[in-house]
């Protein structure tokens, strides 16, 4: 091969090609490696031994990772569907405000400040059953007289756990398709309406479709970042009580700090990247498509 | 009554109850952050008092006081989890920014063969969870000896921004028009001059939000810091905070008050750039 002149676009990749192969993809070949063999932190030279696909049978054959496993993919579908509708209905209610838009966006903006660990956190003082906010507020109502054990019985835990979540996450989709809003031009809805169409009709058929391709902007940033219910769970229950709220991440963590065993651990892994994965090119793939839908009528 | 009246009836109605929904839907929103602040500020006993009390009765800044007092007084070490934290979101933020203004720049402005693949690629490197992707750091930076350094929290960070960092500015980049480098290479600029000269500074606040976004993520993130830390050298203020809540004397006034710490940045900051971020994100929703 001649030596030619790198072109001015792969010079200017380079840089970050560089970066994230060295602290993303080489990092993970060595794991995806480590996955396929019995590698323990404490015992160095098991990461020479080759077990081939046996801790993939072991945790294929594991209640306790396919419950984490349920748990997960159960989390982010009730999140990610509430935090769409609620982001919505949030979204239709301030572009409807006829005064204070500024402030009711910069309101809004609020939860998103907040890092995920602070979240957990704050949920977690305000679930607690004995000093926590909301069974304050029950019980000064009359609503009940004992104390709700929020993060102390399973479900309620998930339930708690999900609110954080939601809370946490339901102002990236009200800001973008808030912004979706904004950005529609307004004579498709009055001709809609002058056509005679019902509030529900120019809704359905008139605005959802234009803010489409912002919802999914909103689910792709999200998918990106799905892995933050790890830090809020654990700070909230770290998995408890007794492995009723771990969530795949939880699980992975616990397998390879607390237990040392990095080889399951690292095979574990990798069924929350290709899930996060998987989450990713779906609604990458959809933005896409409404995308190109929409460019046809604008 | 006549229609006119009842129709003016509902639609009166109607807004007031948007006026309702809207005031719940902010107080939802606002009423953690209010709490954790005004939980910061009152003493203990009125935490934990039951009945619980409502309106504070006392309220001074005790806690934190003690917090930046130093290790003695009962606190963690905050000063040093602050400076941990201030060095490594600010030196990965202005790495990440440069490697991203490259790259952005590329896909705004050049075609090359597999454009969208690469960037596809890019963002599958980061939807990696941050716990998947410690575990393989873990040991390799135990290999390198660079766990519990500045450093290393730093090069995992730039790591984490950049495939964001290029999406956003990407997106700024679209927005400045390509006549205007042109019509400067034409009166004769060479093109590095040209970008400095004419899309730098339009696509400058676009940029800056997109460097706020990148420090936000490295001031926030936990799963990676946790385990890539072991003491004051580097921990960052999550894992401080993480720290403070496994203690068997739960401080809640004084985890409060670093909580209150750990927003008012981000705070600040996210209340700059609030206008530029949604733009940026959204620019190539329609464009494509």
């Amino acid at each position: 091969m001649t030596a030619k002149r790198l072109s001015a676009p792969t010079l200017l990749l380079l840089p970050a090609v560089l970066v994230l192969a060295a602290v993303v993809v080489v990092p993970l070949c060595l794991s995806f490696y480590s996955s396929f063999t019995p590698f323990r932190l404490t015992r160095p030279e098991t990461f020479f031994t080759f077990i081939g696909l046996r801790n993939y049978r072991n945790i294929l054959s594991d209640a306790n990772f396919w419950w984490a496993f349920g748990r997960t993919v159960l989390l982010l579908t009730i999140a990610l569907n509430l935090e769409m509708l609620l982001g919505l209905g949030l979204a239709l209610l301030v572009e409807k405000a006829s005064r204070g838009q500024r402030l009711l966006r910069t309101i809004m903006m609020f939860p998103m400040m907040f890092s995920p660990i602070l979240v957990g956190f704050q949920f977690k003082f305000m679930f607690n059953d004995n000093i926590g906010l909301v069974n304050n507020a029950l019980q000064s109502l009359g609503l009940t007289r004992d104390a709700i054990p929020w993060l102390i019985e399973g479900h309620l835990a998930f339930i708690a756990i999900s609110i954080a979540e939601i809370w946490s996450s339901t102002s990236i989709f009200a800001i973008l398709i808030l912004a979706g809003l904004l950005a529609m031009p307004k004579e498709p809805v009055e001709a809609a309406r002058v056509d005679g169409c019902t509030p529900w009709q120019t809704f359905r058929y008139v605005t959802w479709p234009f803010i489409m391709p912002f919802a999914y902007i909103a689910m792709t940033i999200r998918s990106l970042d799905v892995a933050r219910a790890y830090d809020i769970v654990k700070i909230m229950t770290d998995g408890g009580p007794a492995g009723r709220t771990e969530l795949l991440w939880t699980l992975v963590a616990r397998t390879a700090y607390s237990d040392a065993r990095m080889g399951v651990a690292n095979a574990m892994a990798y069924f929350s990247i290709l899930l996060s994965i998987v989450f990713t090119v779906y609604f990458f793939k959809k933005l896409a498509a409404a995308r190109t839908q929409i460019g046809a009528e604008w | 009554m006549d229609a006119n009246a009842s129709a003016r009836l509902k639609r009166s109605a109607a807004t007031i109850a948007h006026r309702i929904g809207l005031f719940l839907a902010m107080l939802l929103i606002c009423l953690p952050g209010i709490w954790i602040v005004l939980s910061s500020l009152r003493p203990t006993v009125e935490i934990l008092a039951k009945p619980p009390v409502w309106i504070p009765q006392q309220v001074s800044l005790d806690a934190y006081i003690a917090m930046f007092s130093g290790v003695g007084k009962g606190g963690i070490p905050v000063l040093d989890y602050f400076r941990n934290s201030l060095i490594i979101s600010i030196t990965s933020t202005v790495i990440a920014i440069a490697i991203g203004m490259a790259g952005g720049y590329a896909f705004a402005r050049y075609r090359f063969r597999g454009k969208s693949a690469m960037f596809l690629g890019l963002m599958l490197t980061r939807t990696v969870p941050g716990i998947a992707l410690s575990l393989p750091l873990f040991f390799v930076y135990a290999r390198l000896d660079i766990i519990d350094t500045h450093f290393g929290l730093i090069l995992a960070y730039v790591a984490l921004n950049v495939p964001f960092t290029i999406w956003l500015i990407d997106g700024f980049f679209r927005q400045v028009p390509k006549d205007l480098a042109e019509a400067a290479q034409i009166d004769g600029c060479t093109r590095w001059q040209a970008f400095w000269q004419v899309e730098f500074p339009l696509a400058g606040p676009g940029i800056a939000s997109a460097g706020i976004f990148a420090f936000l993520t490295s001031w926030n993130e936990f799963a990676l810091a946790s385990q890539l830390t072991r003491s004051i050298n580097s921990k960052t203020l999550p894992v401080g905070l993480l720290d403070y809540t496994a203690e068997f004397t739960i401080d809640w006034r004084g985890m409060c008050a670093l909580a209150v710490v750990m927003i008012i940045p981000a705070l600040i900051l996210t209340f700059i750039v609030q206008k530029h971020l949604v733009g940026g994100l959204t620019s190539g929703a329609v464009k494509g």
